[in-house]
């Protein structure tokens, strides 16, 4: 049993019959960093508030299973995802605008504190502080005083990590956690995550579209496109064998010699079928269904019909 | 990206916006309902007046006749009609309180963007000239600037212009102070745009949005006081045929019983005001 | 001859108490048809470089030279405004969203009179197509267009006057990464085809070290190091060169470099110590660093950097 199972989410639109995530699975281990990729407007952020049950209001979760530890988190009346922050948080790409503007960083941990874990208020700011140090920042009693927008960017990035840290949660979501930081400090950030990851062994499920991140980071990842998952596997089985027509193309991408005069078009998805269908140089007609994930390894599958066993019908 | 290869046997449709709209009347309702109250209004101004009788005209001998099939909303104590009277005061309304909205748009926005655009102390001098003009309500400031300049009904567009263009000036150059930010203005300048250009052609076209918003709810302003001055006695004066006057001449006769010379003029204020309202507010509300 | 000398070239924000350097004593050239890469991180100063450079911002110290004459009077200014033009980092921002791309397109022929009247539809054509559109974009709104087409356009508005160097500030930042391919290898074919240099601005190092043919990289207002592509990017010698390459994740899984942790945060440029302004985060600091500035200075092989450590 893993420590996080996500499975069949599928989210859309109030009264739009489309979907903005198909069938979206992953599961996270203990002590495991879950890699999520892909481009703008893949669901991966969407498939993280899914998980959260932080949908933003007009979207809904049609289905889908979200278990911690066997646990099941789906609340069966409003088909929502309610979980406490000790078994999940969440950490965001825009730091600063996630700190409460008016409150010192010290007091805002220490409040999370004071309810997730129920220290008395003297106790919970002394912790603060001790958080504080524990995720790197010098002079952290200075810094508890210190309101989000005297801190840099770094900064309240590490000060989220810290008041993630005081819920002392099973899961960690980090949504591009470092995409608004600069790559000096964006490297003292991985550092922080993954020790804290051999500290505590919680789970840990990044998200980003950096491909260079990944691989620094994760253990496992999951690609995405259109709201569908399109591969899924060991960092070093997709990175060094891919095998959707989606993931080739997205690491030929990024070093292959482009043709300069083919203009690209919006991302935008197939209605029906692969979401990736109509862009896919592959593509056959059985690619007008929705493609289950198929087994193309040990720990690593593929949601592409181009591996299925019964190669006779219509591969092209 | 790759673009569709035709030789393919499959290609899926693409998803489209539109796929995921909801349609205009479920976004946006009270636009929807505003637009139709005002193609009413509009089509009762353009054609009403040929089909009326002319709202001069008294009949001494048919005062006070209530509402019937002769007479649709009844006649007044000259025994005018009150429909014939309301529908011309719609061609003169409307087309007042929407000239006022568009004079007062195009003025303060010119003025607008100049203050934001190019700043410094002219800039310093028209904030605090707006300042002083805002401090007085816009009825109240209309209601010194008729008085100053006389009631004719050109006066009293021109004293209701001046009363809404600081609106517009100051909404103007907000709008002005955050898209003089953007890159697209250093583009115009390196293209060899000159400043009024750049401030013209390219920062205020970009900045109106806001602006057609405001005039909306201006122009139902502007009727609720162009018919306001009106019934004080001030604005347009009797027996020019409008709702503000005509209002003013009718609410004596409520207390007498008659109630429908103040009545129906009365409501087609109301609805026209809320008519404007009504797309101004779902206008400038953003919806999914 | 260089194409572009800066000398010396300062730009502060502000007096007084509040003044923040931005650039301070930048030296460097631009050949003709040259990429010069500049890199460094937030607040270092690399777009206010550019902005200076193409003339949305007035040094407030040293030298322009373009092309032999130094940049001054109103004459040069019209003359300077062809010969240099930019592309910025937000493609959506950077058109204006009302104008046709066809009207967008063809303002700088017009206001800058770089082509008769008659000339000017079939310049638009000719330049939209070096950039992959055709003329089925004229028309178009930059809303209508993806944010890779908006980057097209924007880079054809900006080679509409045949200039001779485009400052491209982080040109494809904002794109997804299987844009951004495109959009460099498109620049890589225009300046082939029509031999433009390029100042080309970024913090992304992979990205720089594709279309580069030198790299200066910035920090706190001053290069510390410039040198052709490869060898910044195999053997980097100023110690926050090092740093920096090091902590670009790669895609390599087998080769990890050994990364180096830089301490702590940029300083604030208002609050700059005496010496060099790298002293409290770097490995190699001694005493001179603490009172003395170093400069930029050529190393055996012809490359420059500003480090003690490095040209003793």
């Amino acid at each position: 049993m893993s420590l996080l199972e996500v499975a069949d989410i599928t989210v859309g639109v109030k009264h739009n019959p489309q979907t903005l995530l198909r069938e979206v699975g992953l599961t996270v281990e203990p002590g495991e960093i879950m890699g999520l990729v892909g481009e703008s407007g893949s669901g991966k952020t969407m498939s993280s508030l899914a998980i959260m049950g932080l949908l933003p209001a007009g979207i809904e979760m049609r289905k889908g299973n979200v278990t911690l530890e066997g646990r099941d988190l789906v609340d069966p009346e409003t088909g929502e995802v309610s979980r406490t922050a000790s078994e999940m948080t969440m950490i965001f790409q825009h730091p600063r605008d996630a700190l409460n503007p008016t409150m010192r960083v010290g007091r805002q941990i220490a409040r999370v504190l004071e309810i997730n874990q129920d220290l008395p208020r003297s106790e919970a700011r002394n912790t603060a502080v001790d958080t504080l140090r524990h995720v790197g920042i010098p002079g952290a009693a200075r810094v508890a005083r210190a309101y989000p927008h005297q801190l840099s960017g770094g900064m309240c990035q590490r000060v989220m990590i810290a008041m993630a840290l005081a819920c002392k949660p099973r899961i960690l979501i980090a949504d591009e956690p470092t995409t608004a930081l600069d790559v000096t400090i964006q490297a003292q950030i991985f550092d922080l995550i993954k020790d804290l990851v051999a500290e505590t062994g919680c789970g840990v499920l990044f998200i980003t579209h950096d491909l260079g991140a990944i691989a620094e980071m994760c253990d496992r990842v999951t690609v995405m496109y259109g709201g569908q998952v399109m591969e899924t596997g060991t960092l070093r089985e997709v990175f060094t064998n891919p095998q959707h027509p989606y993931t080739k193309y997205l690491f030929d991408s990024v070093e292959r010699e482009v043709d300069p005069r083919v203009v690209e078009e919006d991302v935008n998805f197939a209605l029906m079928g692969c979401r990736f269908g109509h862009r896919c140089p592959s593509a056959f007609e059985a690619c007008g269904e929705f493609p289950p994930l198929y087994e193309v390894a040990e720990a690593h599958r593929s949601s592409c019909f181009l591996h299925r066993k019964e190669e006779s019908i219509g591969a092209p | 990206m790759t673009s569709p290869d035709p030789d393919r046997d499959f290609v899926a449709p693409e998803m489209s916006e539109e796929a995921i709209r909801l349609p205009l009347w479920r976004r946006k309702p009270l636009l929807v309902v505003g637009a139709i109250i005002l193609g009413l209004y509009a089509l009762l101004a353009i054609v009403g007046p040929f089909f009326v009788d002319d709202p001069r005209v008294t009949d001494p001998a048919n005062f006070y006749q209530a509402p019937s099939g002769d007479n649709l909303f009844g006649t007044d104590k000259f025994g005018r009609d009150v429909f014939a009277r309301a529908v011309h005061a719609a061609r003169l309304d409307i087309t007042v309180g929407v000239a006022i909205a568009v004079s007062a748009m195009v003025i303060g926005s010119a003025i607008g963007v100049v203050s934001g655009y190019f700043g410094g102390w002219v800039d310093e001098i028209l904030m605090r000239f707006t300042d002083v003009v805002l401090a007085f309500p816009g009825f109240v400031l209309a209601l010194i600037l008729v008085a100053a300049i006389g009631n004719s009904t050109m006066n009293v567009v021109i004293a209701v212009t001046v009363a809404y263009i600081p609106y517009f000036i100051r909404l103007t150059r907000a709008q002005v102070l955050a898209e003089r930010e953007l890159e697209y203005v250093d583009g115009a300048k390196l293209a060899g745009n000159r400043p009024w250009r750049v401030a013209f052609r390219h920062v205020l076209p970009n900045s109106m949005g806001p602006s057609f918003v405001q005039a909306a709810l201006v122009a139902g302003w502007a009727i609720l006081t162009v018919a306001g001055l009106a019934f004080l006695g001030v604005g347009i004066r009797p027996p020019t045929a409008e709702w503000g006057v005509m209002v003013a001449e009718g609410a004596p006769d409520i207390i007498t019983g008659q109630w429908w010379t103040a009545l129906f003029p009365g409501g087609m204020i109301v609805a026209a005001a809320m008519a404007f309202q009504f797309i101004g507010d779902d206008l400038g509300a953003e919806t999914l | 001859m260089a194409l572009l000398e800066v000398r010396d070239l300062h730009k502060t924000f502000g007096h007084g108490h509040n003044a923040v350097p931005a650039v301070r004593g930048v030296d460097l050239t631009i050949d003709h048809g040259e990429t010069l890469g500049l890199v460094g991180e937030s607040g270092c100063g690399k777009t206010t470089l550019g902005r200076v450079v193409v003339g949305l911002q007035e040094a407030t110290g040293g030298e322009i030279i373009f092309d032999g004459e130094p940049l001054d009077g109103r004459l040069a200014r019209a003359e300077y405004r062809r010969r240099v033009q930019m592309v910025f980092q937000h493609p959506a921002q950077s058109l204006n969203r009302r104008m046709k791309i066809v009207t967008t397109l063809s303002e700088p022929l017009r206001l800058l009179k770089v082509a008769d009247p008659d000339e000017i539809d079939a310049r638009i054509d000719e330049v939209l197509q070096l950039v992959g559109l055709g003329p089925i974009y004229r028309p178009r709104r930059p809303r209508q267009l993806s944010g890779g087409q908006q980057q097209r356009v924007a880079i054809a508005r900006a080679l509409m006057p045949n200039p001779d160097l485009v400052v491209l500030d982080e040109p494809t930042s904002s794109l997804d990464q299987s844009v951004r391919g495109r959009i460099i290898a498109l620049l890589r074919s225009i300046q082939r085809e029509r031999d433009v240099a390029y100042l080309f601005i970024s913090h992304d190092l992979s990205t720089v070290r594709r279309i580069a043919d030198r790299v200066a990289v910035m920090y706190l207002g001053r290069i510390v190091e410039m040198a052709p592509t490869e060898e910044i990017f195999e053997d980097p010698q100023h110690p926050y060169t090092k740093a920096l390459l090091s902590a670009v994740p790669t895609m390599d899984l087998d080769h990890r470099a050994q990364r180096i942790i830089l301490e702590g945060e940029t300083p604030s440029p208002t609050d700059l110590p005496t010496g060099c302004s790298f002293q409290d985060r770097c490995s190699l600091v001694h005493d001179r660093c603490r009172v003395e500035q170093p400069l930029l200075e050529s190393l055996p092989d012809g490359r420059m950097a500003e480090c003690f450590a490095v040209t003793a």
